[in-house]
């Protein structure tokens, strides 16, 4: 029995030393060795385990990438949700870039900061003022159009009367300058107060619903040109001499955040063609249209004068076959040169000129009048 | 140990061992729970040294093939651990889970003490850094799970009544 013992110890021993000096001479082998050792356990022995050890791992890294993805998608989230307005806001700033770039010289960029109060819906504050030139009863302009008029000027900012307040006025003409009047804010309790109204047009002119009203420059304010709103309709007043129009604004002084201050010198030198893009390119397309239809109508026509001497030709054949005197066949007449319509009709034109010119002389300046109101 | 008794160790340790490549890499602690060792030392006390020292020797080998360049210092401190508490045994039968614990917690200790001694990469205060703080985290962990795995188990290891 204690030599059973003694064997089995001895077994022990002797294991555990072949076991140890196994691992030793593992330990020391050289790596060209160790390598293909290791290589081969872990594709027989050990693959199934590692099979399991990649899927553990990465559903490891899927729970600790779970919280992120969730905060990485609430970002995206709440960043989606604000590039509409950065959208908006990049629309306007170009739109005030182009407004700078036309206008070159003369102005003055400022932000208008919005009050709180109820009466602020009649003015804005400007980060402009004196120090940068801005002067009482300077125009003040945004890409789409008129948003009113400086009526107070700090060394450092200014006030200006948007167009809700009820003194504000501004001598306005149609765009084709064909019907004039005093603009002011509608003042009408409901939806209808955010409008404007065009009073004091002659009774016998008609303004069509969606012509754009641009301020007229009588009155030396407000320079020619500028964008007030659009016609919606007619709207019926006690007046019965003169017509009065509902005008959609072009600018909502509420959505303003960056305006133009236009300086004197250049409210006086005048903005023509600044605001007129639009109209400018919509002049060309329609110049090029029409170049277009009359090339192809002089083709067409110069094609149905060739069919025609053909057959004139073959008549004039047949009767001299058939032994008519000469001098009873009709010559062959020469095509009458194409008739060419101008694009613009030149009534049009000289009517506009004329209708302004006269208007021009005969309306007393009236938006000064209007103005010097304010407060 | 009867037949019955080996298909439990058997079994106890197959789980082991599978813990040790779907939960330990689930968890992804700095102080890792050394499932392998807890399988080992389970199976080691059912057997004699020489056995558990085979059982070591081996199981340590298949561990060190995912780090080839310390082969055999896993298998070494491994077959040490298993002949130790192979030749423990009546330590460890006794049915109290603090004392198993306790062993567990040595094990581990042990094996990492002989493992990083003769893999030779540490030195200097890495070396001391994980001996004196990862390694007793770890075999801590280690030992609180082989407590869980024997509280769970214990139908498994308790001896059948026929």
């Amino acid at each position: 029995m204690a030599r059973l013992g003694n064997s089995n110890n001895r077994l022990d021993g002797t294991v555990l030393i072949v076991c140890a000096v196994l691992s030793v001479i593992a330990l020391v082998l050289p790596a060209q060795v160790r390598q293909p050792i290791a290589s081969g356990l872990r594709r027989s022995v050990l693959a199934p385990f590692l099979s399991l050890q990649k899927r553990a791992e990465g559903s490891r890294r899927a729970l600790e990438g779970h919280d992120a993805v969730i905060d990485q998608r609430d970002s995206v989230s709440i960043r989606a949700m604000s590039v509409s307005a950065l959208a908006a806001e990049n629309t306007r700033l170009r739109d005030l870039l182009g407004l700078g770039s036309r206008l070159k010289w003369g102005f003055v960029p400022a932000e208008a900061l919005h009050g709180r109060g109820s009466q602020d819906e009649f003015g804005v504050t400007l980060s402009a003022g004196s120090r940068a030139g801005v002067v009482k009863l300077s125009p003040v302009v945004a890409p789409e159009g008129l948003v009113g008029v400086v009526d107070n000027v700090d060394p450092s900012i200014s006030h200006a009367m948007v167009w809700t307040h009820p003194d504000f006025r501004v001598s306005a003409m149609s765009e084709d300058a064909s019907a004039f009047g005093i603009v002011q804010a509608h003042l009408e309790s409901g939806p209808g107060r955010y409008l404007l109204e065009m009073r004091g047009v002659p009774f016998r002119t008609s303004i069509r619903r969606g012509t754009l009203i641009v301020s007229s420059g009588l009155g030396g304010v407000y320079p020619r040109g500028i964008p007030i709103g659009r016609v919606l309709g007619e709207t019926k007043t006690a007046e019965s001499w003169a017509r009065t129009y509902l005008i959609r604004p072009a600018v909502f002084p509420a959505d303003v955040y960056a305006v133009m201050v236009l300086l004197p010198d250049r409210a006086s030198a005048g903005v023509d063609n600044v605001w007129a893009v639009g109209a400018i390119s919509d002049s060309s397309v329609r110049k090029i249209v029409i170049a277009g239809d009359s090339l192809a109508r002089s083709a067409a026509l110069a094609e149905a004068t060739a069919r025609q001497a053909a057959q004139d030709s073959a008549t004039r054949d047949s009767l001299r076959k058939a032994g008519v005197p000469e001098s009873l066949i009709v010559p062959p007449v020469a095509p009458a040169p194409p008739i060419r319509r101008p694009a613009v009709r030149s009534d049009t034109t000289r009517r506009d000129t004329t209708h302004t010119a006269a208007v021009k002389h005969a309306l007393p300046a009236r938006d000064s009048a209007a103005v010097s109101h304010a407060p | 140990m009867t037949l019955s008794g080996s298909v439990r160790a058997v079994i106890t340790f197959a789980v082991l061992v599978l813990l040790h490549f779907t939960l330990r890499p689930l968890l992804g602690w700095r102080a890792s729970i050394d499932f392998l060792l807890l399988a080992v030392l389970t199976a080691a006390v059912r057997v004699r040294p020489a056995g558990a020292a085979a059982i070591g020797f081996i199981v340590g080998m298949v561990g060190d093939s995912l780090a080839p360049d310390s082969l055999g210092a896993g298998a070494l401190a491994m077959l040490l651990v298993a002949y130790l508490a192979s030749w423990l045994k009546a330590v460890f039968f006794a049915d109290s889970l603090p004392l198993n614990a306790m062993f567990f917690f040595v094990g581990k200790w042990l094996f990492d003490i002989i493992y990083f001694i003769a893999e030779h990469h540490l030195t200097g205060i890495d070396l001391v850094q994980q001996l004196f703080l990862w390694s007793p985290l770890s075999a801590a962990a280690t030992a609180i799970a082989g407590v869980l795995v024997l509280l769970v188990m214990r139908p498994l290891f308790e001896p059948s009544s026929a």
